[in-house]
């Protein structure tokens, strides 16, 4: 039988010495994963700000609310000019709330609006959202009904009562009963118009709005329409609350997070870097004899630098992927079993933490190159081979 | 110069600063070196002889004189000249410096040129006893045994010249003596420089030169 013939030897490939030498590695592998994770752990979160209030203005994408601008009600001129948009296809008078519910870190707000009891199947059909628990609120009663992840969050159950009158550091005027609970990806509440405009009451007070269906297709122009509709003295007409208007405010309100977010993970990544580098540099230390002897030996200096760059970007895109995982394996837990229960939305695959900490193996792999590339380029083999010698 | 002449050092020297004290370390040596010629460099602790190694490999640059390596003036800077070293130099140091996540064939072969190391390396570990022990990693191997792996990596590539400097500095005197015999075996076709403190290393040496205070005394 034929001899089996040797595997075909790949003495200076970094692979070789990477996988023959798994726990010298070991610590830069781990630094820089852990950081990694830590990075997603830290990052990530901070998307549910906005994923929340996202979730829970999508209701803002079937319909439009208005609001007179400068006068105290709808009147006749108001009214006028709500019809003379010709891409509204109903207008219906409500009252409109927000209930907050708690973050993270701080409040989101959710909306509740108050309409007309004939309404209400128009409405929750065309939000596809349902009545999962309890009953619907009767006219001129009390009564709400809230979204599931609203009451989650707030950590209500059917009977309990809500309002500045039940709690002065609540965001929603007056008081109401938690009568029903509503499914569907609408985060929205609905209470009873008529119980919103009882004279007596301080709901009273609150402003009128219309809630504005667009035509099919025609949301964008008839959402146009009336933030540029204007009074006969040329004073803007309404307030409007559509989708753009509250995602410009989510975006005002988040402005600065990506700037503290990129700090931070700049700041990390470059400390990390230097650990790292340093790290790489105390384990060079053994490998000098090494390199020592391929340089005596007539090794070019270039190609023994590209293989010191390419083990080290290796370890640190090896550690940032297993950090990453690690990272993405700990938010989804955290989601599932924090967040979600807490009517929390958070997107588990962000962009963000994958983008800012790839900081980590760049500045890392940078570094460490350099401080090896330096170390190699300043080498004298005679020095090695005659220290041995001695 | 003729035709098999390999190397010939043209009036080298080699001066540093030990603090404010300018040492001369090589003073003005001319050799020359031919094919299949079995040289000993011997000499007090001190005397020059590794630094002059170090010069005639190219590894250090020469204060003055230059040497010649197959009719070419080895270059000032030591990585200007690396692959005429890699290409016609084997060698041997006193420690085998063998990398430790290698095994032995790794080791050879890491410096190797050519697809027909492989089988001259094959040949040449049975020639030298290593053909059982080529896929050991060095911690297995006794010290002769690591010195004849190191053996191996200098003659991978068939050089023309091997500088073996201190070669069995580090081994017994049986085993000193085996791996020089070993040496000279399998390069019998090449030459040999051996910088050596023993004498008894040197037998059947064709020539053995005598270094004191960086100057050649006789050949």
């Amino acid at each position: 039988m034929a001899a089996k013939p040797p595997p075909p030897v790949r003495a200076l490939s970094p692979w070789t010495y990477l996988l023959r030498n798994p726990r010298r590695i070991a610590p830069v592998f781990a630094i820089q994963a852990l950081v990694t994770t830590l990075l997603v752990l830290i990052i990530t979160p901070t998307n549910a700000f906005e994923a929340t209030a996202r979730a829970n203005i999508r209701p803002l994408e079937v319909f439009t609310i208005v609001s007179p601008r400068v006068r105290r009600d709808f009147d006749e001129e108001l009214v006028g000019i709500l019809d003379d948009n010709v891409a509204q296809e109903q207008r219906v008078k409500a009252k409109m709330f927000w209930l907050r519910t708690p973050m993270i870190v701080g409040e989101g707000y959710a909306p509740m609006i108050a309409l007309p009891r004939e309404v209400w199947p128009q409405f929750l059909d065309k939000l596809s959202s349902t009545l999962i628990e309890g009953r619907m609120p009767e006219s001129g009663q009390d009564g709400a009904v809230l979204h599931e992840a609203v009451v989650r969050a707030r950590g209500m159950k059917l009977g309990d009562k809500f309002g500045q009158l039940v709690n002065p550091q609540d965001a929603t005027p007056g008081r109401f009963t938690l009568v029903g609970v509503l499914g569907g990806y609408a985060r929205i509440g609905l209470a009873s118009y008529a119980y919103a405009s009882e004279p007596y009451f301080v709901l009273a007070r609150r402003p009128e709005f219309r809630v504005i269906y667009a035509r099919e297709g025609r949301k964008a122009a008839s959402d146009t329409y009336l933030r540029d509709a204007k009074h006969e003295d040329g004073e803007p007409a309404f307030r409007v609350v559509d989708a753009t208007f509250v995602e410009k405010r989510i975006a005002k309100t988040l402005a600065n997070v990506p700037v503290i977010i990129g700090f931070i993970t700049f700041s990390v990544g470059v400390v990390v870097a230097l650990v790292i580098s340093l790290l790489n540099v105390i384990s060079f230390q053994v490998r000098v004899d090494e390199f020592g002897v391929y340089l005596a030996v007539g090794h070019q200096r270039w190609p023994l630098v590209r293989k010191l760059a390419i083990e080290t970007a290796a370890v640190a895109v090896s550690a940032w992927v297993v950090g990453l995982a690690v990272g993405l394996a700990g938010v989804w837990l955290y989601r599932d079993l924090w967040l979600e229960p807490r009517g929390i939305v958070m997107t588990v695959v962000d962009p963000r933490p994958l983008l800012f900490s790839l900081s980590v193996p760049v500045f890392s792999t940078l570094t460490g190159a350099i401080a090896l590339g330096r170390r190699l380029h300043r080498m004298d083999p005679v020095t090695v081979i005659q220290r041995r010698g001695v | 110069m003729t035709d098999d002449v390999l190397l010939h050092a043209h009036e080298l020297s080699l001066e540093y600063l030990d603090g404010s004290r300018r040492v001369r370390a090589v003073d003005e040596v001319s050799l020359t070196i031919r094919r299949g010629e079995f040289v000993g460099l011997v000499g007090p602790s001190g005397s020059g002889k590794s630094s002059l190694l170090f010069l005639l490999a190219g590894l250090r640059a020469p204060t003055s004189g230059h040497v010649e390596l197959l009719g070419t003036v080895l270059p000032q800077k030591a990585d200007l000249s690396a692959a005429l070293r890699r290409r016609h130099i084997g060698f041997l140091f006193q420690e085998p410096f063998l990398v430790p996540y290698l095994d032995v064939r790794e080791n050879a072969l890491s410096h190797a040129l050519d697809a027909e190391a492989e089988a001259r390396l094959l040949t040449l570990a049975e020639a030298i006893g290593m053909g059982t022990m080529l896929s050991e990693r060095p911690h297995r191997l006794s010290g002769g045994e690591r010195q004849r792996a190191s053996l191996l990596r200098a003659l991978a590539n068939a050089p023309e010249l091997v500088l073996a400097d201190e070669p069995t500095a580090n081994l017994d005197h049986i085993t000193g003596r085996s791996v020089m015999a070993l040496l000279r075996e399998q390069t019998r076709d090449a030459a040999l420089l051996v910088v050596t403190h023993d004498p008894d290393m040197l037998d059947g040496a064709d020539r053995i030169l005598f270094l004191r205070d960086g100057k050649l005394q006789k050949a």
